[in-house]
């Protein structure tokens, strides 16, 4: 095998040969595999399943291995999205397979590596978390295991890094060693029906060491492989065994097939551990992580509890986040004004506010969420390497099962409250895909960050000082009804089906390593800055585009001022300086250069399209102004206010919100306010949510759904809000 | 078709199950006749097109003929498994009580009768209580004997919670698995978990208003919805 590995690496220097690691979810293969590969990894979705594929290469010797880390699976039943690919993947033929077993757990850890002995690979069986199996008083008889499996079995201690050299060298060994079938004692019964099926099985040579496997699929009626094989010539011979000896063994042991299979597959593991394993008598039965569990997840210290943490994650991630992410912002606009600077005074250069405005304004707002997405992740890789996590989930699955949700949407969800993008990113940590995108959906409800500006500008502007409070409440509980309703709708219609069993496993407590924790905080930071970083520079490029042309040739405030309808004053404050209702129109300096920004806006594409769609919106109380800000505020929520300062001719930032407010209480209703405030609390996510919607669930189609469905809703009602307000004024 | 041919079907039924086909001299073998005799009953088979030569004395069954094949195998399995397991006669006379019985029910009594050995089959208490009815009052237990509070506490004792699940456990209790509903995604991640008929299972807490619980099995920590715990029967651990 190493030879071949050798002569095609001759041939094609550039092919390496490939190691797959399998396991259980919670064995610690994603620490082992880190500390196999390093920082040399690469994180991408299989296609078409949110489910991640993360690759790697690690040096062997002289040779260059190409690691999988293959999802974490309990068995190869292909029910889930994670089991078919890790089965695909081994079919694929790596050329060794090392299945990680936490060493714990191997009686349960263990059925997986008699599976995968089924299909023919070559395996290492790496026993991880050794430490902890040792402490526990359990020893292992290394070479005894080897000589019952006949193949290298190791002992590691994945997030410390021990052992890595002794796999790599397994990985060596059982790369040189050929391929042959493994013994597995399955029991006279179950394994003179496999012989059956085998013998009637259609040859095809690809899957020659598989056909162990194939017949216990089709033994155990298994929809994927009863359909692959009847599809081969003489495939209904092979099915028409399966049915028979299925027949034949649940009449004679009075069981289930699947129930019989398994209890096999534990055999063949107890038997194997009986003769290897020794077991030192416990002094103290409670470990240490009962008795956290004891207050931890206690049923009344329990929520309390998890609300601390989770305050102290918002905390850190937030309020702590929010100090980065003004120096990004200062460094922008400094770099931007830097850049302004090398431009003489005078007329506008396209190029200049290309640079500034789209460029820079861009990558500005791709890394501007950098500091909060690592900080997230950092609480949450903590939480998740502790094994916080999942108790999180079995606090709070009772309250998001009622609305067809899993309990580990719950802090997703809240993340959302901060900002969309880390909160979808945080759906990862689901495993079944349909939870995981109707949270994704609905995530972009829970008001976050950057619409706080919006909310605080709009709701004094239209509300009286008693109702300001009672109102920005209403918006984060509207928004977070809206999104559990809405999830509940969906789990009824379009992402109809069975709950995902939610038999959700709670790892012991552990202290994470900063290594791991780092690891995978810089991981979620890559991958947004490589996968949604490039589409969200891209859209705020084009916005710049749809803001800034075309450009009108001369302004109608220039022209006014050639005609003498307006003059021009130096003085600051120019309203003071002009009696109520006096022609001509005295402007300061500034406020000139706002009214020649509302006309350059006004005839921009952006304010051609707001025209255009200005009578859709009419039914909902708006008016053009408000529809080119919301297309702007596509860019990211918070520019709806900048946009707006621009329609109104209000630049000066200070007295600005105060202008504004006037401005926009003058010319509209509380109720189009109201409208307002619900069309952007549900409608219209900003590019950065489409943008890694359509990355995180791997479907463009999901993120136009996202888009379109909330914004539809959001019409909805806006419309509704509006046309009742209206009738009771 | 009459009882002999039965039994050829049923024979070669068994051996394709086993070799893949079946040929003259072991059909002959196993019924302990004479080729010639086989040869008789395969043509009257060949016939009713339930088999087909493949090859010179290979033979296999038409899809028609392992359809009844299998009828006739079922049968005779249930049968034989009735008066072994249920009845407890020695397996060789239980056999024989079959083939001598498989012929002559017609398909609507065997069916009643499938579905009745079917129900006392799925629920091993009656079974069990059945047969400790027999050793523990003899053949002559009564009805009236085992009504009498006292008399024959197993049946009381067994009918109190036949149906209990892994989710009408008290927190701190524990209990045995006895059997594993549901179907799909939910019934292989329980296989996977290990709870398998003859785990125990202690159910250690549950969440905040009840849901989920949280169990411990294998060593291992686990929470499940009460909706999924109802599937997972289990009796006392003490029974």
């Amino acid at each position: 095998m190493l030879d071949a590995a050798k002569q095609m690496t001759k041939a094609e220097p550039a092919k390496a040969f490939r190691v797959a690691l399998a396991g259980n979810p919670n064995c610690g293969k994603t620490s082992l595999f880190n500390a196999l590969t390093g920082a040399r990894q690469h994180v991408a979705n299989y296609p078409g399943v949110t489910v991640e594929r993360r690759t790697g290469s690690c040096a062997v010797d002289e040779l260059r291995a190409e690691v999988v880390d293959l999802p974490g699976t309990y068995s190869l039943s292909s029910f889930s999205p994670e089991e078919k690919v890790a089965e695909d993947e081994l079919m694929d033929g790596p050329a060794v397979v090392v299945v990680v077993a936490d060493s714990t757990q191997l009686q349960r850890n263990l059925v997986l590596l008699a599976q995968i002995m089924q299909t023919g690979a070559n395996p290492v069986l790496c026993l991880n978390m050794a430490d902890e199996a040792r402490a526990a008083g359990q020893t292992l008889d290394l070479p005894l295991m080897e000589q019952l499996l006949g193949f290298p079995v190791v002992e590691t201690v994945g997030h410390r890094g021990h052992g890595v050299a002794g796999l790599k060298q397994a990985i060596r060994r059982a790369a040189r060693t050929p391929v042959v079938r493994h013994k597995i004692v399955l029991g006279a019964e179950l394994e003179s029906a496999l012989a059956a099926i085998r013998k009637v099985l259609p040859a095809s040579p690809a899957r020659a060491l598989s056909d162990d496997w194939t017949a216990t699929r089709l033994l155990l009626d298994d929809p994927a492989h009863t359909k692959r094989v009847e599809s081969l010539p003489g495939g209904d011979r092979a099915i028409a065994a399966a049915r028979g000896q299925r027949t034949r063994l649940e009449s004679l042991t009075r069981k289930d097939i699947s129930v019989f299979v398994t209890e096999r597959y534990f055999g063949f593991v107890d038997g194997l551990l009986r003769e290897a394993r020794t077991l030192a008598p416990r002094l103290d039965p409670r470990e240490l992580s009962d008795r956290i569990d004891a207050v931890v997840v206690h049923r009344h210290l329990g929520l309390p509890i998890f609300a601390l943490v989770m305050f102290a994650i918002f905390w850190l991630t937030f309020a702590v986040g929010q100090y980065p992410m003004e120096w990004i912002q200062a460094g922008a606009t400094w770099l931007g004004d830097t850049v302004s600077a090398l431009w003489p005074e005078g007329p506008d250069s396209v190029l200049r506010s290309l640079l500034v405005d789209g460029v820079i304004g861009g990558v500005g707002g791709v890394i501007v969420f950098l500091p909060n997405i690592l900080l997230l992740f950092l609480g949450l890789a903590f939480l998740e390497d502790t094994g916080y996590m999942a108790r999180a989930a079995y606090l709070t699955d009772r309250l998001m099962h009622r609305f067809g949700l899993h309990g580990k949407s719950f802090i997703p969800m809240l993340s959302g409250f901060g900002c969309t993008v880390p909160g979808i990113m945080a759906t990862r940590t689901l495993e079944n895909e349909r939870d995981r995108l109707v949270t994704m959906l609905v995530l972009p409800l829970m008001s976050c960050g950057a619409r706080l500006p919006i909310w605080l500008l709009l709701i004094p502007a239209f509300f009286p000082p008693i109702w300001r409070a009672p109102v920005l409440w209403l918006v984060y509980a509207a928004g977070t009804l809206l999104a559990l309703v809405l999830a509940l709708a969906l789990r009824k219609t379009l992402m109809r089906g069975d709950d995902a069993p939610f038999v959700m496993e709670l790892p012991p407590y552990r202290l994470p390593t900063l290594r791991s924790v780092v690891i995978k905080m810089l991981g979620r930071a890559g991958l947004y800055l490589r996968k949604a970083g490039t589409t969200i520079l891209a859209l705020s490029i084009l916005l710049w585009v749809a803001t800034s042309f075309p450009k009108p040739s001369s302004h109608r405030v220039d022209e006014q001022i050639a005609a003498g309808e307006v003059v021009v004053t130096e003085k600051v404050d120019a309203a003071a300086a002009t009696p109520f209702g006096s022609a001509p129109l005295v402007l300061s300096q500034s406020e000139l250069a706002g009214r020649r920004a509302t006309e350059d806006l006004e005839f921009s594409a952006a304010g051609r399209v707001g025209r255009a769609l200005a009578p859709v919106f009419a039914p909902l109380g708006f008016d053009w102004k408000i529809v080119t800000a919301m297309i702007g505020a596509f860019a990211a929520k918070e520019v709806f206010v900048a946009q707006m300062g621009i329609v109104y001719s209000i630049t000066d930032a200070e007295a600005g919100t105060q202008g504004l407010r006037a401005a926009l209480a003058r010319d509209y209703r509380p109720v189009t306010g109201l409208s307002l405030i619900i069309f952007l609390l549900v409608g219209t996510p900003c590019m950065a949510t489409f943008a890694i919607t359509r990355r995180e669930s791997g479907r463009w189609r999901f993120a136009a759904l996202q888009f379109g469905g909330l914004t539809a809703i959001a019409y909805l009602l806006a419309l509704i809000v509006f046309q009742v307000g209206r009738l009771f004024g | 078709m009459s009882p002999a041919l039965e039994d050829y079907l049923e024979t070669i039924y068994l051996l394709v199950q086993e070799h893949g086909f079946a040929r003259v001299k072991d059909i002959a073998r196993a019924r302990d006749v004479k080729a010639a005799t086989v040869s008789i009953a395969l043509r009257k088979l060949a016939e009713l097109e339930l088999v087909r030569y493949e090859r010179r004395e290979y033979i296999a069954l038409s899809p028609h003929g392992e359809e009844a094949g299998r009828r006739v195998f079922t049968r005779h399995r249930l049968l034989a498994r009735f008066f072994e397991e249920v009845l407890g006669m020695p397996a060789a006379a239980a056999s024989e009580q079959a083939c001598a019985m498989e012929h002559s029910l017609t398909d609507d009594a065997m069916n009643r009768l499938v579905r009745f050995f079917e129900f006392v089959g799925s629920c091993p208490n009656v079974v069990d209580s059945f047969r400790e009815c027999q050793t523990a009052l003899g053949p002559g237990c009564s009805p009236e004997q085992r009504n009498t509070s006292g008399a024959c506490a197993l049946c009381s004792e067994k009918e109190e919670d036949p149906q209990m699940s892994l989710a009408d456990l008290k927190p701190g209790q524990s209990a045995v698995v006895t059997h594993v509903g549901a179907a799909g995604a939910l019934r292989q991640r329980l296989l996977d978990m290990g709870i398998l008929p003859n785990t125990t299972i202690n159910l250690e807490r549950s969440g905040p208003g009840g849901e989920p619980l949280w169990i411990r099995c294998h060593g291992a920590r686990l929470a499940l919805r009460r909706t999924e715990a109802t599937v997972i029967r289990v009796r006392d651990e003490m029974a």
